[in-house]
């Protein structure tokens, strides 16, 4: 076994006063409520308001995904629905493109259209919970115009919306690709950003640090590259969009991984806080104390999730829910037992949320605030994530920022260290995994065989088949003429806002391959990311 | 395990839009390692597309990796490897594929599925084995001299 943090500092049998000289606890730590931070935003805690307790949804036709958001609002899930689009809608190119074939309604949401919103959402409030819609950069821009369109058709006060429905370009270029281009996920994120903030909205935007960390980062780098990324997006708001930075600061939010290291989660979540707290102070020149607060969600940690003895992810579910809960957040989306066989069958989703009902009600976690400040060895972790996490972010503005980094492939190759060395670490046996490199035990011998849910593919024909009628049978006239109007404006420079002209082609159902098509055409992009359809409205 | 792969072409791909890649490339490099020559098609390839390329690149086996999803589209690869004449070509899968999956593919023709868990050992022992031109030197099936592409 290694004693040692995930980014490789040595972990000791013991700590003592020796070990946090120095700390200052009015400069450091503060009281909850006070600046940098550290032990959170609210004096009274998850007194004050508990933390979301969601799970993500999103499998087959929209219909199939409300029907488990009801679900889900019966197993107690009140504060905040969380969807995720399968991966051709996350492409934007809608269910009845050839690549869609046998994609539609696989491991997400087939959201190319306001129609299929308007089905998902159909007997749901759009207020009085949050509104969580992941899966890719992309299609943000069009989430957010469902949004609009359905608050409008419905009468409700936009005001009152809230919750989260766009993702910064990062989002998929950490272990995962896009197929959009990632200078036009930035001009579709930062117009919708620049509309949500103008417009007074109350949604916020996901900086996804947890891809970076899923996908074999540790610790300090996922640190790093989440204060990198809130650097990155904040600067261009502010300097490429004119936005006063106090502005800026309502929209982001921190998607954190969290995972089993249960001290080491807490430290770095403690560490974010205060760093943020600092950035903004110091480089952004904050002057609410709001803009001080990042807020931060937790993801618990899917990659640590086996194939092999799965209800041993209970267990791993339930200590890093506690961690998450310890750390302090204000949402919680679990990671389910059966993570690494398919999306969450009704067993797991219950498992996984019932896990955060009794952290929530019956530990007693949730009744102190930052519980574990004072600790010893949880202040010097705090301190030692933050001091490698400033060398990471370091290194990072010395290459130009974050874009330049991913560039010159400098994260990347980080990534792939660091997951190479995990790799090897469980080869070796240094690091243990029940189940895996520890206490293994043959498939015949496994116990408890799961149900799991099928993946959703046989529904992706006939969604297909939907989405190509429905096409058909559209009022085209008012579609041509939002089209003719995206491109043109998609054709006035990166930084004229496309957002009204987005909401204009959704209101009148123009669809995702549609509008995100004209805008690449506007680009000097083909049409069709794969190459393959053609804009059938003669554009050029 | 090096040069337990030599002589032996790996044809590695993603199937369908899946993008994580992670396995694929692990598993890659472990080939190259053991000295299989591996070509790694990367994301967004469709069956078409995979059979193309292992015609054209004359592959002794072809590897799929897939998270808990893409099934069909891997059985629609199957039926073109068969159509298009490459039933001595193995298919091999990798990933996050439940058993129920496993079987299935299994009853379909694909020749191994290397689950979570497989020791990197084991996929070498297998395809140095079982691929093409393996089994060709053990005198089993004859290698063709040329790529037998059929459009």
């Amino acid at each position: 076994m290694k004693y040692t943090t995930d980014y490789g500092y040595e972990v000791k049998p013991v700590y003592g006063p020796a070990d946090v000289q120095g700390l200052d606890y009015a400069r450091d730590l503060g009281d909850p409520g006070q600046f940098p931070y550290t032990r959170g935003y609210y004096p009274n805690g998850y007194r004050s308001r508990m933390w979301t307790r969601r799970m993500t949804a999103g499998l087959r036709s929209s219909k199939d995904a409300n029907a488990v958001l009801k679900k889900y609002r019966a197993m107690g899930q009140t504060g905040g629905m969380c969807v995720i689009h399968d991966r051709p809608s996350s492409s934007c190119i809608d269910a009845d493109h050839p690549r869609a074939h046998g994609e539609n309604g696989v491991l997400g949401w087939p959201g190319s259209s306001l129609l299929e919103f308007e089905e998902l959402m159909e007997d749901i409030p759009l207020t009085g919970q949050s509104i969580t819609l992941l899966g890719c950069c992309a299609p943000s821009a069009l989430r957010l115009a469902y949004v609009v369109a359905l608050a409008e058709k419905r009468g409700e006060d936009l005001s009152q919306v809230h919750g989260s429905v766009t993702e910064s370009p990062f989002s998929n270029v950490f272990g995962q690709t896009d197929v959009q281009p990632f200078d036009l996920n930035m001009k579709l994120f930062l117009d919708a950003s620049e509309y949500i903030v103008r417009s007074r909205i109350r949604m916020r935007a996901g900086l996804v640090g947890q891809h970076f960390q899923e996908s074999g980062g540790n610790n300090a780098q996922a640190l790093a590259i989440e204060l990198s990324m809130l650097k990155e997006i904040c600067g261009r708001l502010v300097s490429e969009r004119g936005l006063d930075f106090d502005d800026v600061m309502r929209l982001p939010y921190q998607l954190v991984s969290v995972g089993t290291r249960f001290f080491e989660e807490i430290a770095k979540v403690r560490a974010l806080r205060r760093m943020w707290a600092r950035m903004a102070r110091e480089h952004f020149g904050a002057k609410s104390e709001k803009s001080c607060q990042l807020l931060i969600a937790v993801h618990t940690s899917g990659r640590t999730m086996t194939y092999q003895q799965p209800l041993n992810n209970i267990v791993r579910c339930a200590i890093q829910t506690l961690a998450g809960a310890v750390a302090g957040c204000t949402a919680i989306d679990n990671a389910a037992l059966d993570n690494a066989y398919a999306e969450p069958s009704p067993l797991a989703a219950r498992m996984s949320l019932n896990t955060q009902h009794i952290v929530a009600v019956e530990s007693g976690v949730a009744d102190v605030v930052d519980p574990l400040a004072g600790s010893f060895f949880v202040e010097r972790l705090t301190n030692e994530v933050e001091e490698a996490a400033y060398r990471i972010l370091e290194e990072i503005d010395a290459l130009g920022g974050l874009v330049a980094a991913i560039e010159k492939d400098r994260i990347e190759a980080m990534m792939e260290e660091e997951s190479s060395i995990k790799f090897r670490e469980v080869r070796n046996g240094e690091r243990l995994i029940v189940g895996v490199n520890h206490l293994a035990v043959p498939p015949e011998e496994e116990m408890f065989e799961i149900p799991v849910q099928e993946s959703g593919a046989g529904d992706s024909e006939a969604i297909a088949r939907r989405m190509a009628q429905w096409k058909r049978n559209r009022d085209l006239a008012p579609i041509k003429a939002s089209l003719q109007r995206l491109h043109a404006d998609a054709r006035k420079g990166d930084r004229f806002n496309l957002m009204p002209a987005i909401i204009d082609a959704v209101k009148v159902y123009a669809t995702a391959g549609e509008i995100v098509g004209v805008i690449r055409m506007a680009r000097g992009l083909h049409y069709d990311p794969f190459g393959t359809i053609e804009c059938p409205y003669g554009l050029g | 395990m090096a040069g337990k792969g030599m002589g032996i072409k790996v044809l590695v791909s993603m199937i369908g839009l899946d993008s994580h890649t992670t396995g694929a490339k692990v598993v890659s490099s472990l080939l190259r390692d053991a000295g299989f020559e591996v070509v790694y098609l990367g994301i967004n390839q469709t069956p078409a597309m995979i059979v193309n390329a292992a015609i054209d690149e004359d592959v002794d086996v072809i590897g799929i990796s897939c998270h808990a999803s893409n099934f069909s589209l891997i059985e629609e690869l199957l039926d073109l490897v068969k159509k298009r004449g490459l039933t001595d070509v193995p298919v091999v899968c990798g990933g996050n594929i439940p058993p129920k999956q496993i079987a299935d593919l299994a009853a379909n023709g694909v020749a191994k599925v290397f689950p979570p868990g497989t020791s990197g050992d084991a996929i070498i022992e297998y395809l140095a084995a079982n691929a093409r031109r393996a089994k060709a030197a053990d005198g089993e099936q004859p290698a063709r001299d040329q790529p037998g592409r059929v459009r």
